[in-house]
């Protein structure tokens, strides 16, 4: 159960955490999923880190710790708290649980079908992590597709940048750590901006429901 | 003079000034601190930017900061445009914002945030050109999207915040799959590279391109068309284009459809060289045909539809991307030559007609274009320049997109592109009534009793006034080293077929080869 086997297991850890985060009742609970999917995340890195031999694997895992498993799950807690009971946040997803989990199952299942055919030497032992992360990026579109909360959709990107943080660790190990830092930066930013458009859309929109912000189609 | 310093300096400026408006109080510091930083920000871009493109056009290679930053006959071309445009729209900002204030639009906060934003959104585009390792490209692309996302939703209003949400879930969401793109390219490269932490460079990974593997860029390639295309607005990832452009300020507007739609069109370009090198210029010549005839397609018809005048100018604004995407499409010397010169002759004109719609504004209190009439009696000068801009945007003699469009045309020709000249040029002509319309509608007629005559402050009318000239000059003589630093770009982006001539004009042996075809005969018969 080390070595590769064990990324490949986290990989599909990693699936099931982000299932959870999708199904999640409430703003908070999913915050707290997405901290739990954080650190799957976490283990992925190191594990990644151990079978390669690539130091810069463990520095990202670190800051993958500070970031995402501490850092953005503070943030949109903090986010919560400052909506308090002005609006509902909470708001019932547009697709039923069943049928998301049936969508997300045939997503997993097409991103496995089309990394089969990819013939890479970096990635050849760790094909069905590198299907996951891939899918993972399909789980967040479906995540802010499917949410009627705003607040919610907001974990659908996060998704999709946990997808691409676990490729650029299965593609591209070696490199330079400005680049990863580059990467969770943008990452960490996105998410302080999009928290504080929602902060605003509930003081002066006095709505979360993205089928109220509908006004400009056309 | 050190060129890489210059480079430094010119991505210090706007960031400097952006953290200098950042940290001062928004109580109790005047807006005239803001706006003196601001202009000597754009006033370094503009200086540092031009002297740098010059440089460049004089066959100049600047490198900064290792490898990171790279300044070649592409980028300098777009660096060209951020140098020209961000400080027209940011002088006319002053006039705009300080109507806006008056009108009790924007508070003190407000000015500040956007005097700051704008000065992170030019410093992101400028990152985003020169930038050489291609993850960073993304982060700086990504950076675009969150340093405007504030400034799409300054007035808190909630259709405000509605367009800057759509705006930035959409955008994110979008450029992930450029991230997806971005990284597959770099795993590709660093299997075939002796040293792996060269295959963050697109000057180190070009040389290699052909050695890599051709199904995984492949599906690179669609990704980054797809992730780096949702920024560039085109369609069918277009959906926040509208909503962002007609709610931000006329400045914004400007400069996001002027400029930053076609930042993304290089990286897509960078994209698309790497791709043509790997498995030919077939398969990225095919996406960006069928994504560009869908842009021109659907968006030509939105032009004419719409009623609310920013709408119609950001439907206009896809409609040229995916304009410039069927000049890529075509591909072959003239193809790209002509994409390169919409690219500038749309920037240019687009940012022209977002100012005068916020003069339009200013003076009309609305965008309902059931509402505007009379423009030329009403503000002369504005309403000259607004007929003039909506000429220069159908395309008509003398102004730029004319002689753009022209080469696109002919390329099509050289290129036997019928099917999608013919749908092109339906579009286009349903383009050209609905700018006919906008003219017969809007700027001529009697005026409005409620509407106060006389023109917007002349700060306002100056850059527009550098703007039309700039669309008449490119129009009826394209200067010696703007039309050479064209074919430089243009020869970067054929490298990979070895089609550039040896002369070095790629231009001449373009239309050469279209008369030896006997197609020019035919086109002109």
């Amino acid at each position: 159960m080390f070595g590769y086997p064990l990324v490949n297991v986290l990989g599909a850890c990693l699936i099931i955490t982000s299932m959870m985060v999708v199904l999640a009742r409430t703003g908070r609970a999913a915050a707290c999923l997405y901290s739990l999917q954080s650190l799957v995340l976490v283990g992925v890195l190191a594990s990644l880190g151990a079978v390669t031999g690539s130091g810069e694997l463990y520095t990202w895992s670190a800051t993958a710790f500070a970031t995402k498993v501490v850092l953005v799950p503070a943030i949109l807690l903090f986010t919560l708290k400052k909506i308090g009971g002005e609006v509902p946040v909470d708001l019932p997803p547009k697709l039923n649980p069943m049928k998301s989990v049936a969508l997300v199952a045939v997503e997993v299942f097409v991103c496995f079908v089309a990394v089969s055919g990819i013939d890479l030497p970096t990635a050849a032992a760790v094909k069905p992590t590198l299907a996951v992360s891939l899918a993972h990026f399909f789980i967040g579109l479906t995540c802010i597709v499917i949410q009627r909360s705003i607040f919610k959709q907001i974990f659908g990107y996060c998704l999709m940048e946990n997808g691409s943080h676990v490729t650029l660790a299965l593609l591209a190990p070696q490199a330079p750590e400005l680049v990863e830092i580059g990467v969770a930066t943008d990452a960490i930013f996105a998410v302080v901006i999009l928290a504080v458009l929602v902060a605003r859309m509930a003081r002066y929109a006095r709505t979360l429901n993205a089928d109220d912000l509908c006004e400009l189609k056309g | 003079m050190d060129y890489s310093m210059l480079l430094l300096a010119l991505l210090g400026c706007p960031l400097i000034a952006a953290l200098a408006m950042a940290v001062l109080p928004s109580k109790g510091t005047p807006s005239a601190v803001y706006e003196a930083l601001h202009l000597l920000s754009l006033a370094g871009v503009a200086v540092a930017g031009l002297a740098l493109v010059v440089a460049v056009c004089s066959g100049a290679d600047v490198y900064a900061a290792g490898e990171w930053f790279h300044l070649d006959g592409l980028s300098a071309l777009f660096l060209g445009l951020i140098a020209v445009i961000a400080p027209c729209t940011g002088v006319y900002s002053l006039p705009y914002v300080a109507h806006d204030v008056e009108e009790g639009r924007l508070g003190s906060g407000q000015v500040k945030q956007y005097y700051a934003f704008f000065s992170l959104f030019v410093f992101s585009m400028i990152l985003a050109v020169t930038s050489n390792n291609i993850i960073m490209m993304w982060v700086s692309v990504e950076a675009t999207t969150l340093s405007t996302v504030f400034l799409v939703g300054v007035y808190r209003t909630k259709l405000a915040l509605e367009a800057a949400w759509k705006y930035v879930i959409v955008c994110t969401a979008g450029v992930a799959f450029g991230l997806f793109g971005t990284l597959l390219v770099y795993a590709n490269a660093a299997d075939v590279m002796a040293d792996a932490h060269q295959a963050v460079f697109w000057t180190a990974i070009l040389p290699v391109a052909p050695l890599m593997d051709h199904s995984l860029m492949m599906i690179a390639f669609v990704f980054a068309a797809i992730g780096f295309g949702t920024k560039a607005g085109l369609f069918p990832m277009h959906t926040w284009l509208p909503d962002a452009h007609s709610e931000a300020p006329s400045p914004v507007s400007a400069l996001l459809s002027g400029v930053l739609l076609k930042c993304a069109i290089l990286i897509i370009l960078r994209f698309y060289i790497l791709a043509s090198a790997n498995v030919g210029d077939g398969f990225p010549q095919t996406v960006m045909m069928i994504l560009g005839v869908l842009s021109v397609g659907y968006a030509a018809f939105e032009v004419y539809r719409q009623r609310d005048l920013k709408r119609k100018l950001a439907y206009s604004s896809c409609e040229n991307v995916g304009l410039i995407a069927v000049c890529f499409g075509i591909g072959g010397p003239l193809g790209i030559i002509a994409g390169l010169v919409h690219c500038i002759a749309h920037g240019l004109t687009k940012a022209l007609m977002f100012c005068l719609a916020g003069n339009v504004m200013m003076k009309y209190h609305t965008r309902d274009l059931e509402r505007i009439r009379g423009i030329v009696a009403v503000a002369p000068v504005t309403g000259v320049l607004f007929v003039a801009g909506c000429l220069a945007l159908a395309g008509f003699p003398p102004f730029a997109m004319f002689l753009s469009e022209m080469l696109m045309v002919l390329a099509g020709v050289a290129a036997a592109a019928w099917w999608a000249l013919v749908l092109v040029l339906v579009a286009l002509v349903v383009v050209i009534m609905a700018l006919v319309r906008l003219i017969t509608g809007s700027a001529l007629g009697g005026a409005p009793d409620n509407v106060p005559r006389g023109d917007v402050p002349a700060l306002a009318l100056v850059p527009e006034i550098v703007l039309v000239a700039l669309v008449v000059l490119l129009g009826v003589a394209m200067p010696g080293p703007l039309a050479g630093s064209i074919e430089d770009a243009g020869a970067i982006v054929m490298a990979y077929e070895g089609e550039y001539s040896a002369n070095g004009s790629l231009l001449d042996d373009a239309l050469a080869a279209l008369a030896a075809d006997g197609m020019t005969e035919e086109v002109f018969e």
